[in-house]
């Protein structure tokens, strides 16, 4: 049993420190806010492409720097305390990675290269109306044509959607709307007939997309693994991004707190710093318990993914409900003891606040884990 | 003890609804229906109205131009106009709830004569000066200084979280007219033309992006020493009364009760694996836990309601009414975000996927800021625990 990060893991963070205090602050995310409809950009990428981050899970053969899924978990982590808004999540661990899981030679060697040198964004689409986070429920269609595949309907909230270069989405070639079974994962270009992408805003200043699929034709080669059977690999990837998600999460509750401590630390009211005030010790001692708490669960899921281990959806569900619930509360009792200064948006302390708002939902909200958790776990005979 | 109306007071109800719902229009209902304000030229058009019917200041005399309703009238009537989805008027809490009745109890008759009316028919609106960069919680640490001048008060300094200033015309504000002694008892009250030379109102963008309140600095502004509202350097008692004012009327239970009914509405309309989202038990369980809060929190107003009508003040009680009611309606805000699924991340999203989403996001975000103005909670709790309990202070 060994639950921590090596010092390979901590100097990848150093690096991605350094890089951020770089290229990156909170002054950009307000500039990048107001630029419709990309709120990241593809310079950046470009530079994080240079330290090998994008192929980071590759293997060497795709240019990749074939580092297991802890890694991209400690990348993450630094993303998350530094508020970059890059698709590195979307991108590395949806996209491609459903490429490289499940993937024909031919399609690694065409995608990941380009996603590694950071040519290729990608992205999932899976959620639709009605569906709420279930990644089975699936209505979009997909007929046989010929050699072809003819594909109709909505996707929703796909994941950086409006700047993706290609969209692996997931569509029912057999059963029933909520079946497992009946759902083909199809590669499709953002520029091809039929494909309506329309952005939208996310309260964390993102972009996502509502796509909106009128018999887009794609040819069996551009199915990723097998026709009928992609639930299973999909929801392998979904895992593992929603493992990146969570440490990017944790990353994201560390800087909350050193935030909050040090405005405690600074502001003075009744003659006193707030600090010194044990209402507001009190409540900064409860964010450190949650914060703590999330992230061992987060480790745990990390480590049982690298070791494929047999519970390892479970361990994801457990480190996705306690970072739902932990990084929203703390964010929410750090606004609080900001007071006003905390509501206004020259803050930075509110970017996390509606990054762990949409972190909260990406993915599945704690119920959806709370539910996936009990089905796995103590199933009703 | 009696929980039902009398007869006069149902008769009473049934008018208030009838005519608010004859009155409230599909328009104005879109907008308000989740806690966010109105567009500015439909909340002038609805003042009016409201105001040629009486209603604008139900709890003021009608010689002011109120509709001098009783206690048990007055809280039907809000109960009531929250819940049909009418729009919390501009003037209501810092204006009617909070300026009206200090002007009442401490303002000359010149005052009340030259300032209640024109708040009340909507002509003149108000923003509140009280807080300051240093002075937040800690109000009485304020320093923006008056210094009398012949019949002038010169005001230097800096206010800040100014709600509204940027649309107001006046503002009443607290100065500091005395250093010497303990910090509470230098504090004056003054009435300030916003229009006077040497105000500089500089806005400020909350988390909603919407920017509801300003910065407000004062570069030698002269003030006519007539305005000053009580004594000089007794400026703190009238503004603690001010405040408990505030509290009593920060959270009219209809409203909280009117956002919980959004959120039914909505889980009525989204599925859930085949079902409606108000079928899921998990749902109706959290919805049961703030259904018997929510109840609990208006029979608490009901009790407060018959204190106040035997003739006692509103006391140090209304710091839980204010802590309780913020915290409550933010769990109802939390609940109608939850419901909305993906689409709780929407932001700004209006034209693509309509009101409900919209204004679940933006309530969601603005009730964080209910537990900080006005008091914050921690300080209604200090409040409650020394005031109330009388628990030792050191
Ligand atoms: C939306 C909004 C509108 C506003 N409108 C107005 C307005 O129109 N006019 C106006 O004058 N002001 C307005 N305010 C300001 C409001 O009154 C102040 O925000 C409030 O008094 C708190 O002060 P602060 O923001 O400086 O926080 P601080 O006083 O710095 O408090 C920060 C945190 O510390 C806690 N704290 C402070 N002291 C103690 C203590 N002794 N023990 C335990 N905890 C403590 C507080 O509870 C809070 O959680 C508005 C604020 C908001 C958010």
């Amino acid at each position: 049993m060994d639950l921590e990060i090596t010092r390979e893991h901590l100097m990848l963070q150093d690096s991605a420190r350094d890089f951020i205090k770089k290229e990156h602050s909170f002054d950009r995310l307000r500039e990048l806010k107001k630029e419709p409809p990309l709120k990241y950009s593809r310079k950046v990428w470009k530079k994080m492409a240079k330290l090998d981050w994008l192929g980071l899970i590759y293997p060497e053969e795709y240019n990749g720097a074939q580092m297991d899924l802890s890694y991209a978990m400690a990348l993450l982590e630094e993303f998350g305390r530094g508020m970059l808004p890059e698709p590195w999540i979307s991108t590395v661990l949806l996209g491609g990675n459903l490429i490289l899981s499940g993937g024909s030679k031919e399609q690694k060697k065409n995608f990941l290269p380009k996603i590694a040198s950071g040519k290729l964004l990608m992205t999932l689409a899976y959620l639709e109306d009605g569906g709420r986070y279930d990644p089975n429920f699936c209505a979009a269609g997909a007929k046989k044509s010929g050699e072809n595949f003819s594909i109709s309907g909505k996707k929703i909230f796909v994941l950086d959607g409006s700047g993706a270069d290609k969209i692996v989405v997931s569509a029912r070639t057999s059963g029933a709307v909520d079946d497992r079974e009946g759902i083909t994962l199809f590669i499709i270009d953002k520029n091809a007939d039929g494909l309506k992408i329309r952005p939208v805003k996310t309260m964390d200043g993102r972009n996502a997309a509502s796509i909106d699929l009128n018999e887009v034709m794609v040819s069996e080669g551009d199915i990723i693994g097998e026709v009928d059977h992609g639930y299973n690999l999909m929801c392998d990837v979904i895992d593992q991004a929603t493992a990146g998600l969570c440490a990017e999460m944790i990353g994201g509750m560390k800087a909350t707190l050193n935030l909050t401590v040090r405005h405690l630390s600074d502001r003075i009211q009744f003659g006193k710093h707030l600090g010194s005030f044990q209402a507001l010790q009190h409540k900064s001692a409860d964010m450190l318990i949650n914060q703590e708490l999330a992230i061992s669960a987060v480790y745990y899921a990390m480590a049982s993914m690298v070791e494929k281990s047999d519970e390892r959806v479970s361990a994801v569900s457990i480190a996705k409900a306690k970072c739902s619930h932990a990084y929203i509360e703390n964010t929410k009792i750090a606004i609080q003891l900001f007071g006003a200064f905390g509501f206004t948006n020259e803050a930075d302390i509110g970017f996390f606040f509606k990054r762990a708002k949409v972190a909260e939902i990406l993915f599945g909200d704690c119920d959806y884990h709370y539910d996936r958790y009990l089905t796995l776990n103590r199933p009703l005979s | 003890m009696q929980i039902s109306y009398s007869k006069n007071e149902e008769k009473f109800r049934d008018k208030v609804r009838l005519w608010l719902k004859e009155n409230v229009s599909d328009e104005i209902k879109d907008q308000t229906l989740g806690g966010s304000s109105l567009d500015t030229e439909l909340m002038v058009k609805w003042h009016k109205k409201l105001y040629q019917k009486g209603w604008v200041a139900p709890e003021i005399d009608k010689k002011w131009g109120g509709s001098g309703f009783s206690q048990t009238e007055n809280f039907i009537f809000g109960y009531e106009y929250a819940r049909s989805g009418a729009p919390r008027l501009k003037t209501k809490l810092i204006a009617i709830g909070m300026l009206t009745p200090l002007l009442l109890q401490f303002g000359t008759k010149e005052q009340q004569e030259r300032f209640i009316p024109d708040m009340i028919s909507g002509e003149i609106q108000w923003a509140q000066g009280y807080s300051e960069p240093d002075a937040g919680s800690d109000l009485a640490n304020l320093s923006t200084e008056a210094v009398l001048d012949g019949d002038d008060f010169i005001v230097n300094g800096q206010k800040i979280w100014t709600s509204m200033a940027d649309y107001a015309h006046w503002m009443f504000m607290l100065v500091r007219t005395d250093t010497s002694g303990k910090k509470q008892q230098g504090i004056s009250f003054l009435l300030v033309d916003l229009k006077s030379p040497g105000i500089t109102i500089r806005p400020t963008e909350a988390l909603t992006d919407h920017e509801p309140f300003c910065e407000v600095f004062f570069d030698n502004v002269r003030v006519p020493k007539e305005n000053l509202v009580g004594k000089i350097n007794e400026g703190w008692n009238i503004a603690k009364v001010l405040l408990e004012h505030e509290r009593l009327n920060a959270f009219p239970v209809g409203e909280v009760i009117a956002a919980l009914e959004i959120v039914v509405k909505n889980a009525e309309k989204i599925n859930f694996r085949g079902k409606p989202l108000l079928e899921d038990p998990v749902f109706r369980r959290k919805l049961a836990v703030l259904d018997v809060d929510c109840k609990a929190f208006l029979y608490t107003f009901f009790r407060i309601l018959s204190k106040l009508q035997s003739g006692s003040a509103p006391g140090p009680e209304t710091s839980f009414l204010k802590a309780y009611g913020a915290e409550l309606y933010q769990r109802v805000m939390d609940l109608s975000i939850e419901v909305m699924g993906p689409y709780g991340q929407s932001w700004y999203n209006l034209k693509e996927y309509g009101n409900p989403v919209h204004q679940a996001t933006m309530g969601w975000v603005n009730a964080r800021s209910l537990t900080i103005w006005g008091g914050a909670s921690e300080i209604q709790r200090t409040i409650i625990a020394t005031q109330v309990l009388k628990l030792p202070r050191k």
